[in-house]
């Protein structure tokens, strides 16, 4: 999706709504402070109080950033493995079964969807008393208020922000291409590693890139699904909602942290972008 | 070995609709399909890369069968990536993520290996691309892109090379030169070639043999030169756009010069003697418009038996050069000279002008 801001026509056409530019200039100048100034406030606060530099190494916050880092680098890993042939699949056959269109339109319900329905839906699946629940209890498994359920919960959610984007990047990709490389002597599996990923593969960081930062920063479907409980589900997000009360400067130190992710997952994003433009100009 | 390196006869549909084709070639060798657009030209290249599946017949690459589906035998299928068919589509399709040298060594099993190089830069030398092998496809002209992808399509050493449109995107400089450059390419590679096109030119260039292919059917085959030319029926030179088709009747026949006199209202002409046409036969009479010489008057000596006097009606550019269609009370004939010629005969609409033409440059066509 940032792609397309990317690659958006790079003529000068401003002058055709000239008129109009005092007032792009102050809705922008109204939008950068709006933005600007709470991210501003955290990083002067983060200065002046005094349990942040404590926080920052204290045990809670870094058991919150292993967890967080951990599960949703796991989750990340389950929606790229299983999300990728989804997304193909979608793309290619989309248009002309009557299932996929249907399941097509579902995929992007969980963006919608509040996350907290979503753990209360998960609990309902899997929960004790769940649909799932006495199966999964008469084989030892109980997944609610344990480190798997966060995993599901961010699942969940961030699964939908990468399916749409690879799925919009491998329709893209014209199956014509995949038919010469076939006559070129390469098999279809060989054909999907060295062409069909390569030439989505802007569309697939992007999606990974959102989807990531999503199951970073998930909180609803968590709490309600996984609970908090410190060192197995509390992630960062809820570690902050309850240092709050307590202590300030390590829900600073764990809000600085979190910025400094998603800040870094931007730049990091935008670097593997510009890095294919340039080798395909 | 005097076996086809390919042959095969085979029916597929797509989409409701179906063609019908049998073909060979022999290595070196061309074989044009011509027809319009719609005719299933594309269609039939894709069944034979395997791009399409048929519902009968049999295809035999280089002594394999890579599809069989014929009563009381084993079917047999080989998929698009074991029938060692180079394949240059009319887009070329050239992956945008590689560069040019990338681009030929797709294709080549062990890319890494020096022999993998030598074949690329072989090609590259061949195919006039050196200097430009780290360039990325988008940096390329319409007919770099175009060697490109034949390299890219020859680099694995296909058993059957397939073209369609292969000069389509090209001003008309780029494809006289490619045509020559492909010529020679076929006879020192050795392969045998399926090419489409709809452009007479591309097919009396390139092709051994044409196959005229219209909704699906061949309608006619032969050497170029006769099947595009002087096709014998009316469907073909349809097809193949003979300019003049005139309507007559046999006013005589005179065994003694070989030859025959038709004629439609005022106007006669002679054509070559035909068997079976008696005296009052109505006939179709082609003639190519650039079988026609225009003078300023009648040519008092001539081997051209034809000489009609007309009224330049109407004069267009048609590239190369220009086409006047001349009103000989009433009948339009259509004629082709050079831009050089219009000038040096100062031709505007409303000039008187004679039409000359050999006897042997009239064929009669059957509907």
């Amino acid at each position: 999706m940032r792609m397309m801001f990317l690659s958006a026509g790079n003529g000068n056409r401003g002058a055709a709504l000239g008129a109009l530019a005092p007032a792009g200039v102050a809705a922008t100048v109204i939008y950068v402070l709006f933005i600007g100034l709470p991210i501003l406030a955290l990083l002067v606060r983060a200065g002046q109080e005094e349990g942040f530099l404590a926080g920052l190494t204290g045990p809670l916050v870094l058991q919150a950033l292993r967890l967080t880092v951990v599960t949703s680098v796991i989750s990340l890993v389950i929606v790229v493995v299983v999300g990728t042939p989804f997304a193909l699949l979608l793309a290619r056959q989309g248009s002309t079964s009557r299932l996929l269109r249907v399941i097509d339109t579902f995929v992007e319900l969980p963006i919608v969807l509040p996350p907290i329905v979503a753990g209360v839906a998960m609990l309902m699946a899997f929960g004790r008393n769940g649909l799932l629940g006495p199966a999964l209890a008469s084989v030892g498994v109980a997944i609610p208020f344990t480190t798997v359920a966060v995993i599901f919960a961010q699942i969940f959610v961030a699964a939908p922000f990468y399916i749409r984007a690879a799925r919009i990047g491998f329709t893209g990709v014209d199956p014509a291409y995949e038919e010469v490389s076939q006559t070129l002597g390469v098999s279809p599996w060989q054909t999907f590693w060295r062409l069909t990923l390569p030439m989505a593969r802007p569309s697939l960081l992007t999606g990974a890139t959102l989807a990531w930062a999503r199951a970073v920063s998930e909180f609803g479907a968590t709490i309600m699904f996984a609970g908090n409980l410190t060192g197995r589900t509390q992630t960062m997000p809820l570690a902050i909602m309850t240092t709050m009360e307590s202590s300030l400067g390590a829900a600073l130190a764990l809000a600085i942290l979190m910025l400094a992710i998603s800040a870094l997952s931007l730049a990091l994003l935008s670097f593997l972008l510009r890095r294919r433009a340039k080798a395909s100009p | 070995m005097n076996d086809a390196a390919v042959k095969g006869q085979f029916s597929v549909s797509v989409g409701g609709f179906a063609v019908k084709l049998a073909f060979s070639v022999e290595a070196g060798r061309v074989l044009v399909l011509f027809g319009p657009s719609g005719a299933g030209k594309t269609t039939a290249l894709r069944t034979i890369a395997g791009l399409a599946r048929p519902e009968s017949g049999r295809i035999v690459i280089a002594g394999r069968t890579v599809f069989a589906d014929n009563d009381g035998e084993p079917p047999c299928w080989e998929p698009p990536h074991r029938r060692g068919v180079g394949y240059v589509t009319q887009q070329n399709h050239l992956f945008p993520h590689l560069t040019v040298a990338e681009n030929i060594a797709y294709g080549l099993p062990d890319r890494r290996s020096d022999s993998a190089h030598r074949r690329v830069s072989h090609l590259i030398d061949r195919l006039h691309l050196a200097s430009l092998e780290d360039r990325r496809v988008s940096q390329l002209s319409g007919g770099q892109q175009q060697r490109t992808a034949l390299a890219r399509a020859l680099a694995p050493s296909p058993d059957l090379l397939l073209l369609d449109e292969p000069f389509s995107s090209l001003d008309m400089e780029l494809r006289r030169a490619l045509g020559v450059e492909l010529r020679s390419a076929i006879r020192e590679l050795n392969v045998p070639v399926i090419m489409v096109t709809h452009s007479r030119e591309e097919a009396l260039a390139l092709g051994d043999t044409v196959q005229i292919l219209e909704a699906g059917r061949v309608v006619a085959e032969g050497p170029p030169l006769h099947v595009l030319e002087q096709p014998g029926q009316g469907q073909v030179a349809r097809l193949v756009g003979v300019e003049n088709l005139l309507r007559m009747r046999v006013a005589a026949r005179l065994p003694q010069d070989g030859t025959m006199v038709c004629q439609a209202g005022e106007r006669a002409l002679e054509t070559p003697l035909a068997d079976g046409c008696a005296v009052g036969d109505a006939v179709t009479v082609g003639i190519r418009a650039s079988d026609i010489i225009l003078a300023a008057g009648p040519l008092p000596q001539s081997s051209a038996r034809n000489t009609w006097a007309g009224v330049v009606s109407a004069v267009e550019l048609r590239p190369p050069g220009y086409e006047v269609a001349l009103d000989c009370a009433g009948t339009i004939l259509r004629c082709h000279i050079t831009g050089a010629s219009l000038d040096a005969m100062g031709i505007t609409a409303g000039q008187p002008l004679w039409a000359i033409f050999k006897a042997s440059s009239c064929f009669l066509l059957s509907e």
